[in-house]
């Protein structure tokens, strides 16, 4: 059932308070002297806003999934979720940004800005349920995140990385126009719904002329995740942008992007047929590929951003295994994924980024010894990277475990097996950090600034879930549960 | 018996009470800390008595009365589920008993103590924790938690080349692991479609015996047995641990390189859990396909038993060499295994057992010598002797070192004899062949132990030795237990066997049926 429009518009307040949020910062950033640095209104605002969007989210997380807009978004469980994701890696982002030395002083407030609009973008595609949508919010998405890549304006990899990302942009939002309007072509529909109509009325030989269109239009969403073969851009840009930018890159477009083709692929794809074979053949072929060329190419990285960045491409990966399924197991295991993957990234950045800051750089040396200096820190890293490469009893690993049963369940082995030798290989290089802080001695002992008391506790909540989830993963597993995709009335 | 007990909770959460109280202590005092753990580990030893009096080795099977039931993770029907059996029980007995010894011999360990100790209980508690699971879920959480401790006590505390060790045996390990896993979570998926079992379960006694003969599976549209190919996933993981032959490469750098205390827990206890895997695992959850690869295991124990004996041999490393005679000395354990019959098996548990307690020594002892000589050169690189005329100069320390060789070596009377001897007896009814090089592998055991012993022991005092002191009264006492464990199971083994013997037949029985 469609919503009318007045009461589509009480479904949907979060994304209007998300707009309201970033125009009223861009007035209060305005009202701020040039010189000014610290701007404590404008974050109290920021993440005052962002909260309440949060608990908004949260509240509607419990409200039945309905269609709104005509049909042209689905506000659903799952569609929540993945924006509750969002609004708290965007948080995560905005907050480092505000610490990191990376991001120049006075375009602190825009990042923040540009973010919150990022954000949007996402949210939009989280619940498009029309091909126009889908194109909105991927564009919302993408043309903000080129001005947040070139964010490093004096130097040249940041402006390479703007400029890179900004090509590779439009050449795959056009394939994937294109892919959309072949679509369109055949349906005479941009709604989902009339698409999946037309789909079951049409032959064999239909569908396989069809299927490129639907590659295409894979395109777009596949170079939002960075998986393989349209993640040529993501190590330059990971690279080239300022630390809190590659955090935020590697969290809320990933998320977002994974929401759609979630949607996507259990809306066209659900029902058994050619379509769906080829569809899931295309898709297990691009996952496996994905896992294993962040994974390999990370090995070799001296800069640990750098190797996050790749192994965030590889997480992709893996949470691409779940889509692969097709069943409400792979939609919870993926949520269940992200939801992890959020707190262990965020962590990871964080103690990354107040090193680098140290230091001017993030070689992996350089965190040679932490533990004698920062016991603390070091231990909380330890956990996380233990995490990221999937070892009981964190949450990592319970996330793993649901992605194999997921595949299992479906009996994908080779795809298991390929994900779990995976694992082995990235935890040599989560390994190498955790060799060189816990097992090196220390280079010197001066203080690292970022790692004040604040900065301390907010890591350390951070890893909380990180170890709780591990142990004590009922709940959230009823949450993601509930979080299921609404495929129509 | 009637009533319930929930003492196996205790064992399990004992020693990580003590690392709650070690970590409480404050990092100086050091001296609490070390009484702390040795408190700690004794009272979990005493537990681990009392679970021993009140076993009913009468009973097959794992005994209702210990039995340990909690729901988890209903979503995936995974049960908090502990239990015990006459397989599990010497190895817990086993691993309380060495921890209390490892706890007196790393005293005089003086880096950063309060770590050290909090990680050697907890790694005690993740091992207790792999030979009580019963549901499988449970048992892979502690058989890959277990990890992280070892690998920051091999690599905070090891020897020069000990980041390398630790990392090697983390990664090889974890390798084997995913493996299982994926074996795990697809058995957990099957289960369902099988009527005898209609859940989905990750309960190891549910899964067991063989009921899953009849699956296949279809990989790049090949269709291959359900049973084989997961029970060959199976092997690698509890292969590495164990190790078996072309997986036992991590076993010499992590060995060398660890910690006396560490060693002795690596070499006593974790390689045993390789072992404890195929019987509790592996074993009753693919039977026919263990039946299947009988021939293969057999063959495999036995390049363990020849190449281990051949490579300890070569050895100029005396820790070096020690730890390829526990590569040969499991490879009989893998012999006892594959004969699949009521000697071989009961051979081969008892032989865990005994190797823990004969190799356990062996790595004390070699411990005690580096704390005074701080090498372990037999022949140093440059072709001079390390060690000679010890004999004379550490009287107390060299008998205390003839009765360790001889059990290992399997000299009838100690304990390491009465093992091998089942497991001949259990092995020469099905691999007459693989019996006699087996047989070799024995004669070439004595040679490089004794070899070994010729150069440490006999000839001139060596300058350097004539420093050394005789085993002080703390290194005695630790050794002690050992001493009469190997003595007194050499004459009198039937309190180990007497517990085991009905729960190993109930494995044999189940393997029989597929034979």
């Amino acid at each position: 059932m469609a919503l009318n429009y007045l009461a589509s518009i009480s479904r949907y307040v979060p994304e209007l308070l998300s707009v309201v949020i970033m125009v009223g910062l861009i007035f209060i950033e305005a009202c701020y002297d040039r010189e000014e640095k610290k701007k404590p209104f404008f974050y109290l605002a920021a993440f005052f806003g962002l909260t309440f969007v949060f608990v908004n989210l949260a509240a509607d997380l419990s409200k039945p999934a309905t269609m709104i807009f005509t049909g042209s978004m689905t506000i659903d469980p799952f569609s929540t979720l993945s924006k509750m994701l969002m609004v708290l890696g965007t948080m995560g982002a905005i907050y480092l940004s505000k610490e990191s030395k990376d991001i120049y002083d006075n375009l602190k407030s825009e990042f923040a800005i540009m973010a919150v609009g990022v954000m949007i973008g996402g949210m939009i595609l989280a619940s498009a349920n029309n091909l126009l949508m889908v194109y909105i919010g991927i564009e919302t998405l993408s043309i903000l995140s080129y001005a947040l890549a070139s964010f490093k304006k004096n130097e040249e990899r940041s402006s390479e990385a703007g400029l890179k990302y900004s090509l590779y942009g439009g050449i795959s939002s056009g394939i994937m126009l294109f892919g959309m309007s072949h679509i369109f072509g055949v349906f005479g529909s941009i709604q989902f719904a009339d698409i999946i109509a037309g789909l079951n009325g049409l032959s064999t030989a239909q569908l396989a002329v069809l299927l490129p269109s639907f590659i295409m239009f894979f395109a777009g969403i596949g170079y939002k995740i960075a998986c393989v073969p349209f993640h040529m851009w993501a190590p330059d840009v990971y690279e080239g942008s300022p630390l809190p930018v590659t955090t935020f890159f590697s969290i809320v477009p990933k998320v977002a992007g994974l929401a759609i083709l979630l949607r996507v692929t259990m809306t066209f794809f659900g029902q058994e047929g050619a379509l769906q074979v080829t569809w899931v053949g295309a898709l297990s072929v691009i996952s496996a590929l994905t896992m294993t060329v962040g994974n390999v190419s990370a090995i070799g990285q001296r800069s640990v951003k750098r190797m996050l960045a790749y192994s965030s491409i590889s997480h992709a990966g893996m949470m691409m295994m779940g889509v692969v399924v097709i069943n409400e197991l792979g939609t919870r295991s993926i949520l269940f994924y992200a939801i992890t993957y959020l707190f262990m990234t965020l962590v990871a950045f964080y103690v990354t980024s107040f090193v680098a800051d140290k230091y001017g750089n993030d070689h992996f040396e350089r965190f040679s010894g932490l533990i004698k200096r920062y016991p603390l820190m070091a231990i909380m890293m330890t956990v996380v990277m233990f995490s990221l490469a999937g070892m009981p009893p964190l949450s990592g690993f319970v996330a793993k475990f649901n992605i194999l049963g997921a595949l299992l369940s479906e009996k994908h082995y080779m795809l298991a097996l390929i994900a779990v030798l995976n694992s082995v290989v990235s935890l040599y290089y989560y390994m190498k950090i955790i060799r060189l802080m816990v097992l090196k001695d220390v280079e010197s002992m001066e203080p690292i600034i970022g790692f004040g008391v604040m900065n301390q506790s907010i890591i350390l909540v951070l890893t909380v879930p990180v170890l709780a989830l591990g142990l004590f993963w009922s709940g959230i597993m009823r949450l993601t549960e509930g979080a299921s995709i609404f495929l129509g009335p | 018996m009637n009533g319930h007990s929930n003492l196996l909770n205790w064992i399990l959460w004992m020693p990580m009470i003590g690392v709650l109280v070690v970590l409480l202590l404050p990092r100086n005092k050091e001296g609490v800390i070390r009484y702390t753990a040795l408190i700690n580990s004794i009272i979990t030893f005493a537990l681990s008595i009392v679970l021993y009096m009140k076993f009913d080795p009468t009973t097959p099977g794992m005994q209702e009365y210990f039995k340990v039931l909690h729901p988890w993770i209903s979503q995936f029907n995974i049960n908090y589920s502990l239990g015990v059996d006459g397989i599990s029980l010497p190895m817990i007995v086993l691993t309380s008993l060495l921890c209390v010894l490892c706890v007196l011999c790393s005293w005089t360990i003086s880096k950063s103590v309060k770590a050290y100790f909090a990680l050697f209980l907890f790694l005690q508690s993740t091992v207790f924790g792999v030979f009580m699971s019963l549901d499988f879920f449970l048992f892979y959480v502690y058989w890959e938690v277990m990890l992280i401790p070892m690998f920051f006590l091999i690599g905070i505390w090891g020897g020069e080349n000990r980041e390398y060790a630790a990392v090697k045996f983390f990664l090889y390990t974890f390798f084997g692991s995913v493996l299982m896993l994926v074996g795990m979570v697809a058995l957990y998926f099957v289960s369902a479609d099988n009527p005898s079992i209609g859940q989905n379960t990750f309960d190891i006694l549910a899964l067991s015996g063989g009921k899953f003969t009849d699956l296949s599976l279809r990989i790049f549209g090949v269709d291959i047995s359900f049973a084989k190919f997961f029970f060959v996933m199976m092997f690698i993981g509890f292969a590495i641990k164990v190790p078996v032959f072309p997986f036992h490469t991590w076993l010499p750098h992590a060995h060398v390189q660890a910690p006396t205390a560490i060693s002795v827990i690596l070499a006593g206890v974790l390689l045993k859990m390789g072992t404890y895997g195929f019987l509790r695992i592996a074993f009753p959850i693919f039977p026919q396909a263990s039946v299947y690869f009988a021939d293969a295991i057999a063959w495999l124990g036995l390049i363990n038993v020849v190449y281990g004996a051949l490579c300890a041999m070569a050895q100029t490393d005396v820790k070096k060499l020690i730890a390829y005679s526990s590569v040969s000395h499991m490879g009989f354990v893998m012999l006892g295994l594959a004969a699949m019959t009521v000697q071989g098996m009961n051979g081969a548990v008892l032989q865990m057992f005994n190797h823990g307690t004969s190799t356990a020594m062996m790595f004390l002892l070699v411990g005690i010598l580096y704390e005074r000589s701080h090498h372990r050169w037999i022949v140093r690189p440059d072709g001079t002797k390390g060690y000679g005329g010890l004999y004379t100069q550490l009287p107390k320390y060299s008998i205390v070192f003839i009765i360790a060789m001889f059990a290992s070596m399997g000299l009838p009377g100690l304990s390491g004899f009465i093992s091998e001897a089942l497991i001949f007896l259990g092995i020469y009814q099905k691999y007459t062949t693989i019996t006699v090089i087996a047989l070799l592998g024995l004669l070439i055991g004595a040679a490089y132990l004794l070899w070994m012993f010729k150069r440490m022991f006999f000839g001139e005092v060596l300058d350097d030795c004539k420093s050394y002191t005789d085993m002080n009264a703390r290194e005695i006492f630790y050794m002690s237990p050992l001493i009469i464990a190997v003595i007194v199971f050499g004459i009198y083994p039937s309190p180990i066997l007497d517990v085991m013997k009905v729960s190993v037949g109930n494995l044999v029985s189940l393997l029989a049926k597929f034979n």
